[in-house]
């Protein structure tokens, strides 16, 4: 008898160790990973902004180059993934015709900018990669850019003049557009 | 050969038997049959298995461009589970997604499964679910009770995912990438 429940004993733990092992089995299963792939790209961008889009000269006077309009503040802002420079334009579309009264003009060449003080110089130069006229454009500033600088901003103070000198022009308004572009290269 | 060649051995056993004679009794063995199916528990992405934002917009709330599909299936012994958990987690929940040297937090990244649990967008910042998942970087879809009518089963749902910038530091230009993990797991 005592051997009968020896074993008896024996089975019914074997059974219940079983059944034990066989309920943990599927507390804590788990599946296979599955994955999914994400990607999230941010467009570079550069981006002027005049703080300003009027610039005006109250009286013009000949033979001067003391002809200076009210300053333009100037904000660049880039964010980029390549490139070594980021360049400030200023061109005119029609260099002969920078500045119009009726039929009157004064060329681009007798137009001179800077930025932050610089020495003046005429907007007669040739494009920067495609942005500009022949001509008609100035480089304004060349930012190098690189690993570490291609997120950034920079604020300038554009100065312009009418340099008359040897000029002396027909009253009544000359207006004309300055435009201000931003290429990397 | 007939029962009369036998009668005497037969007595003699009989009579032994009758006296306890127990030095020729077997021990009775027992024998424990177990036969266990295993459980099986899976995930397949069937569609939107690689989601891409072409144009990140600062400062605002970016949707990834369609639903992931995901069908789970499972077979598993209601006596020993009590439900299906499906869980979205990273791995990292800090570097949720990284480009270059700026890291986007799991916190960042939000998802919905209209017919689950977060039902409407939150964000990947729950803790792992039975060893599944990780603290701050997990979120969990759906957890299914299980009974003897839903035993071997399966389920079809759409993750929606965003990417949530809104007061978040202007990200530097170039692509931003991450894994999102998914697994099922029983409780």
């Amino acid at each position: 008898m005592h051997f009968r429940w020896n074993n008896a004993l024996l089975g019914a733990t074997a059974l219940l160790l079983v059944g034990v092992s066989n309920a943990r089995a599927q507390v804590g299963l788990t599946s296979n990973v599955a994955t999914v792939a994400l990607t999230a790209t941010k467009a570079a961008t550069l981006s002027v902004t005049p703080t300003s889009a009027v610039a005006t000269l109250a009286s013009i006077t000949d033979g001067s180059n003391a002809n200076v309009f009210t300053p333009v503040s100037l904000t660049t802002a880039w964010n980029l993934t390549a490139g070594s420079s980021v360049r400030m334009v200023g061109w005119f579309g029609t260099p002969a015709q920078a500045l119009a009264n009726g039929t009157d003009f004064i060329p681009s060449s007798k137009v001179e900018g800077r930025v932050n003080a610089v020495a003046y110089a005429p907007f007669t130069g040739a494009p920067v990669g495609a942005v500009g006229v022949a001509g008609g454009s100035l480089q304004l500033f060349s930012q190098a850019v690189g690993a570490g600088t291609y997120f950034g901003t920079r604020t300038d103070v554009l100065n312009l003049r009418l340099d008359l000198t040897g000029t002396t022009t027909m009253a009544g308004d000359y207006t004309g557009t300055l435009n201000l572009q931003a290429i990397v290269q | 050969m007939s029962i009369r060649s036998y009668g005497p051995k037969l007595l003699a056993l009989g009579v032994l038997l009758a006296l306890g004679a127990t030095e020729l009794q077997a021990q009775a063995q027992i024998i424990s049959l177990a036969a266990v199916t295993l459980g099986n528990l899976a995930v397949t992405i069937q569609s939107g298995g690689v989601q891409a934002i072409p144009g990140i917009v600062d400062n605002a709330v970016n949707n990834f461009p369609s639903p992931v599909v995901i069908l789970t299936d499972w077979n598993v012994n209601p006596g020993q589970t009590n439900t299906v958990n499906l869980v979205a987690y990273f791995s990292l929940p800090a570097q949720a997604m990284v480009g270059g040297s700026t890291q986007i937090p799991s916190s960042r990244v939000l998802g919905r499964v209209t017919t689950g649990l977060p039902t409407t967008f939150t964000a990947m910042t729950q803790n792992g679910i039975g060893g599944v998942g990780t603290a701050g970087g997990s979120l969990s879809l759906f957890a299914v009770t299980i009974s003897g009518a839903n035993k071997n089963d399966s389920r079809t749902d759409n993750l929606d995912l965003q990417l949530n910038l809104v007061g978040f530091p202007t990200l530097a230009a170039g692509a931003y990438v991450g894994v999102l993990n998914i697994r099922a797991v029983t409780q």
